[in-house]
């Protein structure tokens, strides 16, 4: 028991340490590059060419393995941004404030990405390219705090005051989200109900959910990379003139 | 207590030296509510149904304008400075500064918004819910706007509304759907906002307080 704590402890201390996390990041960008896209390319092509025709929507119900996994990865994007919000408001670990930086123009471009496809979605299902239900509504509010939170950022010469402000923010953005979501719930609901549930039996046919949930797991395993890359890049840039990355580059390790 | 006392009386100073203080938020919601007749309808019947929203819109932009500057005189001549390094409550500050700030504009507003009655055909049975509407969202709004102003002292002041306004989404949800109703029975909107107000206190107190410290930093 003791033995683990410690080992937990002495991984968090390391995962605050940008050299290390450099190094370490390094060796996981080929394997997350090529298992994500393979998986992403194996999910789409299954949706596409080999998933049976949806009986009511017809051909156009296949943009939801773009759809539902975007939306479901910008969501997530934002709940870890919060997560690392608390933990640098709280241990101060710069590692948290740089995933903030990182991660939030991710998310805003997958909040982007499900929102066209939804519009796209919705024009033949629904006839309309928009309408303000909850979830579009609430999706729309993410893509704003998204960009509030890079506006903020942008906004601060100092890193330190800046990743302090943002964490402040996204933790707020946080507790407001669910609560903008739930008052406009209150309006008719236009969109279809979740379909996919953990704990009951989905509203999906099979055939349809093993290519989706490939799908969603290759949107997590590519938002890692494109997560690891952006950190690594911030990294670079904030650690420049550091001797140790002048090591690591010039090879004199 | 006796600080808090001092400083009360210290604000309310330096806020009624200043008439524009009172005025301008004033003159910016009637300039804003007339747009709305002039632009959309003058029809009494489409003008007392988009009433509730147009009041609250009015309200959140000019609460807007008026609370993002509360921190900035004092983080500006260094009075902010000060208190933070004599150890003053910044909790009892901050709060202070927004019951002011919401007395000197906030609440000459709520007061002369039960005038829509006459100008946007407000129904008339629906404004006792209109006005405890406003008197709970106008205090989640400063708190909002306040935590916007700590964030961005010393930015734009565009930066500051680009945050307030995210974050003061759901009171113009729960505020305009609440005075949709008429007021024989508390709404269950009103319920809600009350909750939202008792969430927003000491959560954006805590979060003004560490966005404040972090100018000192």
């Amino acid at each position: 028991m003791n033995n683990t704590l410690s080992s937990i402890k002495s991984f968090y201390h390391k995962l605050g340490s940008f050299p290390w996390f450099y190094k370490i990041s390094g060796k996981f960008i080929p394997v997350a590059f090529i298992l994500g896209f393979s998986i992403f390319f194996l999910g789409i092509i299954w949706g596409i060419y080999f998933s049976p025709t949806d009986a009511t929507q017809g051909e156009i119900y296949r943009i939801i393995y773009l759809h539902v996994p975007a939306a479901s990865v910008a969501q997530s994007v934002y709940f870890a941004m919060a997560i690392a919000g608390f933990v640098y408001v709280v241990w101060k670990m710069k590692m948290a404030g740089l995933f903030i930086f990182a991660m939030a123009p991710i998310g805003a471009s997958f909040t982007v990405l499900a929102l066209i496809s939804g519009a796209i979605w919705g024009q033949p299902t629904w006839g309309t390219w928009w309408i303000w239900d909850a979830r579009l509504t609430s999706t729309l509010v993410l893509l704003l705090f998204y960009l509030v939170i890079i506006g903020l950022y942008s906004s601060f010469d100092n890193k330190k005051s800046a990743d302090q402000a943002v964490s402040i923010l996204t933790m707020v953005g946080a507790i407001n989200l669910p609560i903008i979501k739930k008052s406009v719930d209150w309006w008719n609901t236009l969109h279809q109900p979740a379909t996919i549930k953990v704990f009951s039996e989905s509203s999906i046919a099979n055939e349809m959910l093993y290519p989706l949930l490939i799908c969603i797991f290759s949107f997590y395993i590519l938002v890692f990379l494109f997560g690891l890359m952006a950190m690594r890049a911030e990294i670079a840039k904030r650690e420049l003139n550091k001797s140790w990355f002048k090591n690591l580059i010039l090879g004199n390790d | 207590m006796n600080f808090i006392k001092t400083f009360f009386s210290r604000e309310i100073l330096v806020y009624s030296k200043k008439s524009s203080n009172i005025i301008s938020p004033i003159v910016f919601f009637l300039i804003c509510i007339t747009f709305f007749p002039l632009a959309v309808s003058n029809d009494p019947i489409q003008l007392s149904r988009l009433a509730p929203g147009l009041i609250w819109i009015c309200i959140l932009l000019s609460g807007m304008l008026s609370i993002q500057t509360i921190f900035k005189e004092d983080f500006d001549d260094g009075s902010l400075d000060l208190f933070y390094a004599k150890d003053f409550s910044i909790l009892q500050i901050i709060l202070v500064k927004i019951i002011v700030n919401w007395i000197f504009s906030a609440l000459p507003l709520i007061i002369l918004s039960s005038s829509m009655v006459f100008l946007l055909y407000f129904p008339l049975s629906n404004l006792l819910n209109l006005l405890s509407s406003l008197l709970i969202g106008t205090i989640i709004i400063s708190f909002f706007g306040a935590l916007a102003g700590a964030l961005s002292l010393g930015k734009n002041s565009i930066l500051a509304s680009a945050i307030m306004l995210p974050l003061s989404l759901p009171v113009l949800i729960l505020g305009s759907s609440a005075s949709t109703y008429s007021s024989e029975n508390i709404s269950f909107f009103l319920l809600l906002l009350l909750s939202l107000l008792f969430l927003t206190i000491p959560v954006i107190s805590l979060a003004c307080m560490g966005a404040i410290r972090l100018h000192y930093e």
